[in-house]
This record gives C-alpha cells, sequence and structure tokens, in this order.
C-alpha cells in the first residue's frame, strides 16, 4: 500500500508539472503577444480621458473622473482578457500544436488546468495594472477591494472564455457568446425586479413564459451584480466583508464552468 | 472503432466520470447558492446632478442632439426604476431644472424638456413644486419669449386653476402680451392677460386694456378684432351690472 501511495504522489507529481508547464508557457505568450504593453496602453488613454472629464466636470470632480475610469478600466480588462484567451486557445487548436500536445501523454485535464491557470495569472497582472491606476483617483483600502473583485471576475470570464471557445470553435461566435453571457449577468438582476414588480402588471401567457425565463437566468448565471463596483470607489463603501460573496460565488461557478469546459473538451475529436 | 475516431464528438462515455459528477454537483451548488443569496430588493435612487453638456456631447462622440434625445427619455423615465415606482414630486427638482437646463443646451430647438417641465414635472400635486417648475419655464420664457410662449401660456392657466394664485397668473400673462410680440404667437396668448384681469374682477383695467389693445393699430387680425370688440362688449355689459349692484 505506501508504494501505491508513493506511486500516486510521483503521478500528482507529474501532472502538476504538466498543468505548470502549460501555464507558464501561457503567460510566455501573452508576453510575447505584447499583453502587458496592450494594457500599459489602454491605462495611458484612460489617463487623457479622465483628465479630460476632470476639466469637464462643474462639480464632484473627484467622483466623476474615478466612475468614468472604474468603468473604462472594468470593461477593458474584461474585453483584453476575453480576447487574449480566445484567440490564443483557438490558434492551438488551429496550429494543430493542441493536437501535437495531446499525442503526448498529458490528459485533457491537465491542458485545460494549465490553460486555465495560465490565464488566471495573466488576469492578476493586468487586475493589479488597472488598479495601480485607480491610486490616483480613489483611497488605496477602497481601490485593493475592487482590484481583488475585478481579478475575481476576470477569473470568471476566463473560464466562460474557455467554454465558449470548446463549444463554438470560431473566435467571433466565442466572443459574443462570452459578452452576451457576462452582459446578463450583470444586468439579469435589474432585468428581473422590472418584470417581478412591473409598472403595468399583465397577465398574458407570454409575459409569465418571459418572467419564468427571466427568473431561470438568475439562478443559473452568476451574480456578476455584486463584483466590482464602481461605487466602493466613487463613494467609499467598499468592505472586505463585500468580497465574501464574491469569492463564494466564483469558485462555485468557477467550477461548473470547468465542468461544462471539460465536458465538451473531452468529446472532442481532433 | 474508425468511426470513433471519424466522428467529430466523442460519445459521452469517454467523457470522464468525475467531470460529470463535477457537472452534476457543481450546478446543483450553483443552484443551492442561489436560494441562499438574499433576495433582491428595488432600492430607489436619488436623481444625480448633471455633468457638463460637454461631457455628455463627447460621450455621445460629438452628437449632441442625439445625447440629448436620449437624456429626455432616460429623465423622463427616471421615476421608474427597476422594480420600482418612485412618485414625480420626490424627486430633487432643483436638480431637475439641471437637467432640463442641460438637455436645452444640448439641443437648444428642442421643445421636449419645456414640455415635460409644463406637463409632467408641473402637474404634480406639490404646489411648491409646481410653483419652482412654473418659475423655471417663467425664466427661460424671458430668456426667448417667442420661442417658449406656449408654455407660459400653460403656466397662466397652472397658475390660476391649479396655484389659484392670480397674482402669479397676471404675472405671466402680463410677460406673454409685454414680450411675446411675434408673428408665431397667436392672440389668444397675448390676450390671456385680459381674461386673468376680468377673473380678477378687475374688469375695468381689463375693458381698458382691451381699448388700448384696439386703439394701438397694432391688431390687424379680424378674428382678434372681432374677439377684442365683443369682449369690450361683455365687460361693459359686466361693469354696466356691477354699478347696478352698487348704486341698490
Amino acid at each position: 500500500m505506501p508504494t501505491l501511495n508513493m506511486n500516486n504522489i510521483i503521478r500528482g507529481g507529474k501532472m502538476f508539472s504538466k498543468i505548470f508547464t502549460i501555464s507558464k508557457f501561457t503567460i510566455i505568450e501573452s508576453m510575447r503577444n505584447r499583453l502587458l504593453w496592450l494594457s500599459l496602453l489602454v491605462v495611458a488613454i484612460s489617463f487623457g480621458l479622465v483628465e479630460f472629464i476632470g476639466e469637464l466636470a462643474i462639480t464632484e470632480h473627484r467622483v466623476t473622473q474615478v466612475a468614468v475610469l472604474a468603468a473604462f478600466l472594468r470593461i477593458s480588462a474584461v474585453i483584453i482578457v476575453t480576447m487574449f484567451v480566445v484567440s490564443s486557445t483557438l490558434r492551438e487548436l488551429q496550429d494543430k500544436t493542441l493536437e501535437m500536445i495531446l499525442a503526448m501523454p498529458i490528459p485533457r485535464g491537465s491542458y485545460y488546468l494549465g490553460k486555465l491557470t495560465g490565464f488566471i495569472q495573466v488576469s492578476i497582472i493586468i487586475a493589479i495594472i488597472f488598479s495601480a491606476m485607480l491610486l490616483l483617483y480613489a483611497s488605496a483600502d477602497q481601490v485593493l477591494i475592487w482590484g481583488i473583485s475585478l481579478f475575481f471576475e476576470l477569473v470568471l470570464v476566463v473560464a466562460l472564455g474557455l467554454v465558449m471557445l470548446f463549444t463554438f470553435n470560431q473566435i467571433p461566435a466565442a466572443i459574443t457568446g462570452v459578452f452576451i453571457i457576462y452582459a446578463a449577468s450583470r444586468s439579469v438582476t435589474s432585468v428581473y425586479l422590472m418584470s417581478k414588480y412591473p409598472i403595468i402588471s399583465h397577465d398574458t401567457i407570454s409575459q409569465k413564459f418571459m418572467d419564468g425565463f427571466v427568473e431561470l437566468l438568475t439562478w443559473v448565471l452568476p451574480d456578476l451584480h455584486r463584483f466590482t463596483q464602481t461605487e466602493w470607489l466613487a463613494h467609499g463603501t467598499g468592505s472586505f466583508n463585500l468580497l465574501m460573496p464574491v469569492i463564494g460565488q466564483t469558485l462555485i461557478y468557477l467550477a461548473l464552468l470547468s465542468a461544462i469546459a471539460l465536458f465538451d473538451f473531452y468529446r472532442k475529436n481532433f | 472503432m474508425i468511426r470513433h475516431f471519424t466522428e467529430k464528438e466523442r460519445p459521452v462515455r469517454d467523457v470522464p466520470l468525475a467531470v460529470i459528477v463535477m457537472l452534476v454537483v457543481s450546478l446543483a451548488i450553483q443552484l443551492i447558492w442561489h436560494s441562499q443569496q438574499q433576495p433582491v430588493k428595488a432600492k430607489a435612487e436619488d436623481l444625480p446632478r448633471p455633468m457638463s453638456s460637454g461631457a455628455y456631447v463627447m460621450a455621445s462622440f460629438g452628437e449632441p442632439m442625439a445625447a440629448a434625445k436620449v437624456l429626455n427619455l432616460w429623465l423622463q423615465a427616471f421615476d421608474n426604476q427597476p422594480g420600482i415606482s418612485i412618485p414625480l414630486h420626490s424627486l430633487d427638482y432643483a436638480v431637475v431644472t439641471e437637467w432640463l437646463d442641460t438637455i436645452l443646451e444640448l439641443d437648444p430647438a428642442g421643445h421636449y424638456p419645456m414640455l415635460v417641465a409644463a406637463r409632467v414635472y408641473g402637474s404634480v400635486s406639490d404646489r411648491e413644486k409646481q410653483r419652482m417648475m412654473m418659475d423655471y419655464i417663467f425664466s427661460k420664457f424671458n430668456e426667448d419669449p417667442n420661442k417658449h410662449w406656449r408654455w407660459l401660456a400653460h403656466g397662466v392657466i397652472t397658475a390660476k386653476h391649479e396655484l389659484k394664485d392670480m397674482e402669479l397668473a397676471l404675472k405671466y400673462a402680463d410677460a406673454l402680451a409685454e414680450k411675446a410680440t411675434g408673428e408665431n404667437v397667436p392672440y389668444w396668448a397675448r390676450d390671456m392677460k385680459i381674461i386673468v384681469l376680468e377673473d380678477m374682477g378687475e374688469v375695468e383695467a381689463a375693458k381698458i386694456l382691451v381699448g388700448g389693445l384696439i386703439a394701438s393699430g397694432k391688431i390687424n387680425d379680424p378674428y382678434e378684432l372681432n374677439f377684442l370688440q365683443n369682449k369690450i362688449h361683455s365687460l361693459e355689459e359686466k361693469l354696466t351690472k356691477i354699478q347696478q349692484d352698487v348704486d341698490k
């Protein structure tokens, strides 16, 4: 029995080493793709934009700046991460690199986890760069809370990107899919409230169907409206307690998205 | 065996059991997680102050008119927030007028902000807020009387019938008669002062005003002249009746 345990440990160690290698090359690829420079360029553009907006605002100068900057950086981070995840993985698929990797003794699960952890590390870098920019306009503790939340939001975007990629195998369809689900996750709560408490109530079957569909969406989509809120920075209302549901939701939804991605990935023939 | 590799998709049995278990378990946890969250409640938000009009021009990529129209709709629907409907009179009217000013700056030719000022925000049950909106309309009228005369005419009616403030109605009607002199302004708007004076019991003053208008020679429209002559006639009858009552 001890021999068997040792074998498991060795096998586990090898698996981690494979995951680590794949994630390392994912990070190297991000550097070669000038992702760091792109992030710095976005930061420079946002700085110019926000300083210009600061000149226009007649009152609440700093709040206006931080609100515009935070929204701009959040959406930019989501776009950059989505584009990178989808384009980089699809390139491996089309260049037959993936087939070469899978021809080696590497389980599909290890490849997926390697890519996932690599992209998550890239997300950490982007979250740090973008949060650092916000330090110019908001207090450090609020920026820290916002930055941590942005990182968890990006983790879900990474996992969502991989799911869409394995499902559609096409850049336009995968990116559109990510943005639709992302936008729905951020706004579904408002849509739900509007459907639950309508200004003019209807009892038609179509209305009931739509209400039921919207409620179903709230159950299966992540609660992204709790993530990375601009008002934390603008009004200093963020607290570390608010991060608990963010972390909880990220872990659960990451597991769900990973299961979906792996299910699809294991069924693919190359 | 060959089919296994030529098919685009492998059968579900090729998926490791652990992945299927993970899929089912994580979906179940997501549903449990959602059921454990506090239910979302509708929360009314205060109307924020507008940014400068330049900011909206920039945000609309140099389309100020489009920005004005979008802001019109947004402001108009602000009382209907997701899941909640707040009464119009609970809005901060000082901020509302700032929004209306911003929208007018973006689209100076538009009438939408003045219409909502008169008919939407000026029709609430809160008399103080109604007055604020009428004052706003009056200030805008003073900036361009021939453009905004119709909204001040609405203000005369509101002051007379809803605010029951005849002095205010007379002030607005007087401004209409004095400043709204463009050809596009119909005579009924300029002649509102006569009706207000008559309603206030100032029949003599109304009669003098009508006589003065006819004598000035500025009125060429036969319908308006006819209306004014009929008005003089009815005012004379009223005056005679008043004098008879006094003599008795």
